[in-house]
């Protein structure tokens, strides 16, 4: 009896084993076949009772999972671990997916749908640009860091070019320059006089050279001014429009090294933007610049000047045979006893004074080369030098006659009215401004004093003083009136 | 005498001291790029440090590069040094603080 009892369970086993071994094999023949599923999803199961519909439960949560992991593999490099039992359900359930997937949900209640990234697109995500390990994605700070080291060996270039050509400078001119002053080279801050023989760098592009001791002047101070070779900007900016260095020499004079005339000549451009900017030049010379050819100058250059003798005494065949030979290397000439600058923009309300002028002769001269210069190039600028110096020599010596000098007084008494003129109402409220704070000072001290004897003294005082005022005006008054009588 | 006197022009008892030229009555003789380029150089270092720009910090490192090109000897060093690290550190906590690279504007 008890064997039965054993015999029972396994028999059922027996029978049950084929069935379910039965509908695997039944879905891996049938796999390829899904239509035959489509028509009657059931049809497997019709004549199987619970068991099979448990057995179906638990199969696609197992086979869900497996299903994910092949999914996973092809997403990213990373590994996912496949469970070892699940690996022999792989092939099968790829096949089996889409019969899984149009069963109705219903079924499915409670498990979560594991599948449907397989359905939905792939997104992608990129990785952050700093992650990864490429140097290629910061090419805009390489672009950087390219453009600073071109900055920087631009800087070195110019910097050294600069310093090249007025060395070349210096040493082509340092003859003629100490045979003519006894001091060649001063930077203002040492004790004693002494030439230093060697140029002032007060920048990247400009040198300045101060000489003194020589008679007819009292100094000459000559300013290399070169391009900005050591800026990347600035060159890149000189590409569009070319420009050129320049070397500028004011010669100041004494008193009485100069008599009392204005007179410019340059190229016309100069000319024009002279006349419009220098203060002298607007007010002394009135007229448009005149073309140079009347005195054997050629066409590019023009004249200003303030009377015609002036230039007819400047103009001697000398300094004709130097402007005609260097006229592309002349930027302008310019001479002035009443030499101040540029205008200045006055402020309103500012009590005008007549500038300070000083007699000067200032040259300007272009480098040849329109920036592409090099040192050879410096040696053609010493005939110029040699023109200062002539020049120099020959204002000394130039004296304008009678007619000419009375005219030159003319002209300052004028521009000098014209001045005060202008400046007249802006001095009448100064002095205005100035009496009236003197009143108000005065009340003030009067107010403040606590002594009432002294109070009084002190108004009584003010009123005297008040009166005589008064009584002074209408004293001129009167005497005006007789005079117009 | 007179003769070597004539030759020679040179008169070492006429000797004027230079004196630099007075800029304060004539600001049209300087050069105004340096200062400019400073204030610039600054003003961006602080743009690129509060809104955490990178292209104001480095705009500010090439303002500060140009402010110095264009410096005048006479100009304090420490101007330029102080400009020189502020932008960049500008540059170095714009990083820090956002290690992606520049994107361009287009």
């Amino acid at each position: 009896m008890r064997h039965l009892v054993f015999l029972l369970p396994a028999l059922l086993l027996l029978l049950a084993l084929p069935d379910t071994r039965g509908r695997y094999n039944d879905d891996f023949d049938d796999g390829e076949d899904i239509a035959e599923f489509d028509d009657n999803d059931f049809a497997e199961f019709e004549d199987v009772g619970e068991d099979p519909a448990v057995d179906v439960e638990k199969e696609p949560p197992p086979r869900a999972a497996p299903s994910s992991t092949p999914i996973e593999d092809d997403e990213d490099e990373a590994t996912v671990e496949n469970e070892d039992g699940q690996d022999e359900f792989e092939d099968g359930d790829a096949q089996e997916q889409d019969m899984y997937s149009k069963y109705d949900n219903e079924e499915f209640e409670g498990y979560e749908k594991s599948n449907p990234s397989f359905k939905d697109t792939l997104i992608y995500r990129e990785v952050p640009a700093h992650l990864q390990n490429s140097w290629e994605s910061y090419y805009m700070e390489i672009l950087m860091v390219t453009g600073l080291l071109a900055y920087i060996m631009n800087y070195i270039i110019g910097k050294n070019k600069n310093s090249r050509l007025a060395q070349a400078w210096f040493n082509s001119h340092r003859e003629l320059l100490e045979s003519n002053f006894a001091l060649v080279g001063d930077d203002g801050t040492s004790k004693e006089a002494t030439s230093t023989g060697k140029l002032n760098q007060e920048n990247e592009h400009i040198y300045n050279l101060w000489c003194s001791g020589r008679v007819c002047c009292e100094g000459m101070l000559i300013q290399l001014k070169f391009l900005k070779r050591q800026d990347l900007l600035n060159v890149l900016a000189r590409m569009m429009r070319p420009v050129c260095d320049q070397v500028q020499v004011k010669v100041t004079l004494n008193d009485d090294d100069m008599d009392t005339f204005v007179f410019a000549v340059g190229s016309r451009k100069a000319m024009a933007r002279l006349q419009k900017e220098m203060q002298d030049l607007s007010e002394f010379c009135g007229d448009k610049p005149k073309s140079g050819a009347k005195y054997g100058l050629p066409e590019s250059l023009s004249i200003l000047s303030e009377m015609g003798e002036v230039t007819d005494g400047v103009m001697d065949s000398k300094m004709v045979h130097y402007l005609t030979g260097h006229a592309d290397k002349i930027e302008s000439i310019h001479f002035s006893d009443q030499f101040s600058g540029p205008k200045v923009m006055q402020e309103e309300g500012q009590p005008l004074k007549l500038p300070e002028t000083k007699k000067t002769l200032l040259f300007t001269f272009n480098v040849p080369g329109m920036g592409n210069t090099s040192p050879k190039d410096m040696d053609s600028l010493l005939p110029l030098m040699n023109l200062v110096i002539y020049s120099i020599d020959k204002v000394k010596k130039l004296r304008l006659n009678r007619e000419g000098k009375q005219k030159a007084d003319r002209n300052r008494a004028r521009v000098e009215e014209n001045f005060l003129k202008q400046t007249h109402n802006q001095r009448q409220e100064a002095a205005q401004t100035r009496r009236e704070e003197k009143k108000r000072a005065e009340k003030e001290r009067i107010m403040n004093e606590e002594d009432p004897e002294r109070q009084r003294r002190l108004e009584e005082a003010a009123q005297r003083r008040d009166q005589k005022k008064l009584e002074k005006k209408q004293m001129k008054m009167k005497q005006i009136k007789v005079k117009a009588m | 005498m007179t003769l070597n006197n004539m030759a020679d022009p040179r008169r070492p008892n006429k000797i004027f001291r230079y004196k630099p030229p007075n800029t304060e009555t004539n600001p049209t003789l300087e050069d105004p790029t340096p200062d400019y380029m400073n204030l610039l150089g600054m003003i961006f270092s602080m743009c690129g440090l509060m809104l955490k720009l990178k292209w104001c910090a480095w705009i500010a490192v090439y303002c500060s590069f140009i402010s110095f090109a264009n410096s005048r000897s006479s100009e304090d060093t420490k101007q330029m040094m102080s400009s020189f690290m502020l932008s960049i550190s500008a540059v170095v906590m714009s990083y820090l603080q956002n290690p992606q690279p520049m994107s361009p504007p287009w």
